[in-house]
């Protein structure tokens, strides 16, 4: 960016600025780019291929436009960004469109088109307003440039081209991960053209019609009628083509589907749009963390019907990816969802986890009569909103807002059953509630417990210099099959379909007899407690059964109020009466409090 | 090369340059992973700086002021590292003054029916740094007052207070909880649990809740009256369980701190109209975009003729969230 202090800005050339702002503006919101860019660099210099959209880009730096106050003054070397290959600039007289546009094709060129050794890196730069992500890609020729016969460039000399460099255009204060999504992108559709570079000068072919175009517009523009050459370019480049249709894609759906060259496919997808609840998005990392903390008993909920799900997928999907669609439900949770599918819970986990991040899908508890649940503090209930519509051509004679008022206090799915109705509305019911849930519309409900035993009244000072179980018990890890990392699978040892396997089996407690080795378990998992503490629970009147003392004992490490309910069910394969009946006898030293399991809980609602 | 340059380059046009222009551009090299923006706005200050430098006296193209750059560059950077912000004296009667400014989250609309409360201690803060508004409502925020009452009883328009109270809250020193009442109903979030796990907010809520005068209250107490807030309890159910609890924690501060630290939720009440007839009018305010707060705040009625008014008309479901 160029200050210029001896600024001759003619006074209507300032008013434009203020108009190209606002019209930028009204092409989408943070996460869309401005623009999208094609530049190269070669043996005739750098070249700015193709742009998109071409008539409104980036906000307008006052300065820049100083450089072209005379449109008919040679652009001098006065630029102080290098051309590294030393050539002269073909000149081009900017048309008014350019000029309004922001940034010149010639500037943007230069610019963009980076020297050698940045390829094969995140590109990243940001003037005033306006960030530029790439990922310039180098070329290499084969070293007998083979002419095609179906060339029809009538030279016989091919100019070469170096490199090239796909760049979005975003505003200077997009997200971070926003960028690097972007870069991603980029980086896929480099690494395509490359590819098919290689294997048929689809690239060079491409540049040179985009360029014939550009010559051909500018040398018959003799009225002084700005036409953009861009417009022209788009019918005759499958490429540009491509480009328009990854702009328009990024700004509406966040879903892009490329065919490059009509053979290789390039998919991508910007979360940012696809996992929206209402006007706030859920950031990726925050994603990916609940990802990897999914666990053999959580769910799959689709978010569109199978038939409409299969007809997105590509013809050459893996099958595996087809078997679960197709046996997946909303009351199956992930383990019998492998069994079922005959899939690794590995491969289930992987799977699903794509699935979600398509916003194809969601994780929740698999449905039962157990459940409870409860409005979302985020869901619409508005009487006008489109799902209210939606909801009464689903289900005819129900409405939204009725139905809604009755998860207004916790409720289970259990207190809608009535023994009376025919089993048709039972079910409804439950395809009722599925609609709410994809439409995260509800959260479910977990117990969670915390022991916390009462001060001492003697020595009241003690008790606060405790540090809290969860402290103490920290270093426990509970292994289940669940660790799940992007890249590196956990070893298939702990990924059995079988029970799971606990590295701190505390199922080895046998549940006969009072044997003492059973006695110097239960010391033992009670050590980690202060003397107070054990004194407190050994006076419960409920700790003098030992069979109900030793389960205490074992399910300790859950009581930090971070396991809920049906997880310590899964893990120590009890009944819920069992735990239930626990709790109830040493409530004088646990706390129970039901709330949303913050794991899964991103899916309803984004992150405050 | 993981690294950030950030600079504003500057030409300027002259024949006594030989080239007839001189080029310069002094940036700032940072970490590629650090947020940046602040810094921004100094480095464009500076080439500004430098410009009427040049302009003015030939800062830069003369050889011996030029020396002068090295010792500022290293000040600049010491001491933008150090204290955020640095002083630059360039000769007798010219200093830079540079300063950090920390870019904030842009933040959310006051409604009036909104309860601003103190972040900090009230007496942090020196009052004359702020603007006349903020002064004139500053004794009202007690964290139980709504903006409508703040208005009113400190006779400011209502408009200005909000606008006041959003200035207030980008700069982090109130944050928004709801009115309170023994009537409400609140529930626990996943975060509460945060209370048990980290030492610092247990202090500053044990510290917060306990009642004048009293012995500090015990963690287990306050967890308990946390975790017996649940969908359905009002306050005053919560009064009558756990008068024990109660005894040394003042409740009207447990509810506030929990509010603030999004230890608990407030459920509010959406009154809506499910259509019945063609023939009346649509509903304006019983949408299910209104909660009963907002609804109490702009017609005055009481909550109490609210409910009374609304659970007499079959037409109408309340939805709790």
């Amino acid at each position: 960016m160029m200050l210029n202090p001896s600024d001759g800005l003619p006074d209507d050339r300032k008013s434009l600025y203020p108009q190209s702002q606002s019209s930028a503006y009204k092409c989408g919101d943070k996460t869309s780019p401005i623009s999208v860019i094609l530049v190269s660099s070669g043996s005739r210099g750098n070249k700015l291929l193709f742009r998109y959209p071409y008539q409104k880009v980036a906000e307008c730096p006052s300065s820049l436009s100083a450089k072209q106050r005379n449109p008919y003054v040679l652009n001098t070397s006065g630029d102080e960004l290098d051309d590294q290959d030393g050539d002269s600039r073909e000149q081009s007289p900017l048309t008014d469109e350019q000029l309004v546009a922001g940034f010149s094709d010639i500037v943007l060129s230069t610019i963009l088109a980076t020297k050698s050794d940045m390829c094969g890196k995140k590109f990243e730069l940001k003037i005033d307003n306006v960030r530029f992500v790439g990922h310039p890609t180098l070329l290499q020729h084969p070293p007998i440039i083979q002419v095609s016969k179906t060339d029809p460039s009538p030279k016989r000399e091919m100019p070469t081209m170096i490199l090239f460099n796909v760049v979005f255009a975003l505003r200077a204060n997009a997200d971070p991960s926003v960028i690097s999504c972007m870069h991603n992108l980029s980086r896929r559709i480099a690494i395509a053209l490359q590819h098919e570079e290689r294997r048929c000068q689809y690239l060079t072919r491409e540049a040179k019609l985009m360029l014939a175009v550009q010559e051909e517009i500018t040398t018959t523009e003799t009225d002084g009628s700005p036409q953009s050459p861009f417009r022209q370019i788009l019918p005759k480049c499958k490429l540009a083509r491509d480009l328009k249709e990854a702009y328009d894609s990024l700004c509406t759906t966040g879903v892009v589907r490329l065919h490059i060259n009509d053979w290789l496919e390039v998919s991508f997808c910007l979360p940012h749009k696809i996992h929206r609840i209402g006007d706030t998005y859920i950031p990726p990392e925050a994603l990916e963390r609940s990802l990897k903390a999914i666990r053999p008993y959580h769910a799959l909920l689709l978010l569109e019907n199978e038939k409409t799900l299969l007809s997105q997928l590509p013809l050459d999907c893996s099958p595996a990816l087809i078997r679960l669609i197709k046996t997946c439900s909303a009351v199956k949770n992930l383990q019998q969802l492998a069994q079922d599918a005959d899939l690794a819970l590995l491969q289930i986990f992987q799977i699903a986890a794509h699935l979600v991040y398509w916003g194809k899908a969601i994780i929740i508890y698999p449905l039962c009569e157990n459940n409870v649940y409860m409005l979302s503090p985020h869901a619409n209930i508005c009487l006008y909103s489109p799902l209210a519509e939606q909801f009464a051509r689903q289900f005819p004679g129900h409405d939204l807002p009725s139905m809604l008022a009755k998860f207004s206090l916790p409720v289970s799915l259990a207190e809608f059953r009535n023994p009376l109705e025919a089993p048709t509305q039972e079910a409804q019911l439950i395809q009722m509630v599925v609609w709410m849930l994809q439409r995260r519309l509800l959260i479910q409900l977990h117990t969670y417990v915390c022991l916390l035993v009462p001060p001492s009244e003697d020595e009241p000072g003690l008790r606060d210099e405790d540090p809290p179980l969860a402290a103490r018990v920290g270093g426990r890890s509970l292994s289940t099959p669940s660790a799940l990392s992007f890249g590196s699978p956990t070893s298939s040892d702990d990924m059995t379909l079988t029970s799971p396997s606990m590295e701190n089996s505390s199922a080895e407690l046998l549940t006969g007899g009072d044997s003492p080795l059973n006695k110097r378990m239960t010391e033992t998992l009670l050590a980690s407690l202060s003397e107070h503490e054990r004194q407190f629970i050994l006076n419960i009147p409920a700790a003098q059964n030992p069979e109900d003392l030793r389960m205490f004992a074992r399910l300790l490490h859950y009581f930090r109020g971070h396991h809920h309910l049906e997880e310590i069910m899964y893990n120590e394969n009890m009944r819920r009466s069992q735990l239930k009946t626990l709790f109830d006898k040493f409530r004088s030293v646990l706390v129970v409090t039901n709330h949303e399991d913050p794991i899964i809980s991103i899916f309803q609602s984004p992150m405050d | 090369m993981g690294k950030k340059l950030i600079g504003c380059p500057v030409c300027i046009e002259h024949k006594k340059y030989s080239r007839n222009a001189l080029l310069f551009n002094l940036g700032l090299v940072c970490d590629a992973r650090t947020n940046t923006c602040s810094l921004e706005p100094i480095v464009k200050k500076l080439s500004g700086y430098l410009t009427t430098l040049e302009l003015e006296s030939g800062f830069i193209s003369k050889e011996e002021s030029k020396q002068k750059l090295l010792p500022i560059m290293s000040t600049l950077l010491e001491d933008l590292n150090a204290t955020g912000a640095c002083t630059l004296p360039i000769d007798e009667s010219n200093t830079i003054h540079l300063k950090l400014i920390q870019l904030r989250k842009d933040p959310p609309i006051v409604q009036e029916y909104d309860v601003p409360v103190f972040t900090q201690c009230k007496d942090h803060f020196i009052k004359s740094q702020w603007d006349l508004t903020t002064q004139q409502i500053l004794p009202y925020i007690d964290g139980f007052r709504h903006i409508q009452k703040i208005s009113a009883e400190a006779d400011v328009e209502l408009n200005l207070v909000r606008i006041a109270v959003q200035n207030l809250l980008y700069y982090g020193v109130v944050t928004l909880v709801s009115i309170f009442q023994y009537s409400n109903v609140y529930c626990t979030t996943p975060k509460v649990q945060s209370l048990i796990d980290d030492k610092s907010i247990q202090e500053e809520c044990l510290n917060y809740v306990t009642k004048q005068g009293q012995k500090r209250a015990s963690l287990r107490d306050v967890f308990q009256l946390y975790c017996g807030l649940s969908p359905g309890t009002t306050v005053r159910d919560l009064c009558s369980r756990y008068s024990q609890q109660l005894q040394r924690v003042d409740e009207r501060r447990l509810i506030q701190f929990g509010l603030m630290k999004c230890l608990i939720r407030r459920l509010q009440k959406y009154p809506v109209k499910v259509i019945r007839d063609e023939r009346s009018r649509p509903p304006r305010l019983y949408t299910g975009c209104h909660s009963y707060d907002e609804i109490c705040c702009k017609t005055g009625i009481t909550y109490q003729e609210l409910d009374e008014r609304l659970e007499n008309d079959p037409n109408i479901v309340v939805c709790w969230k």
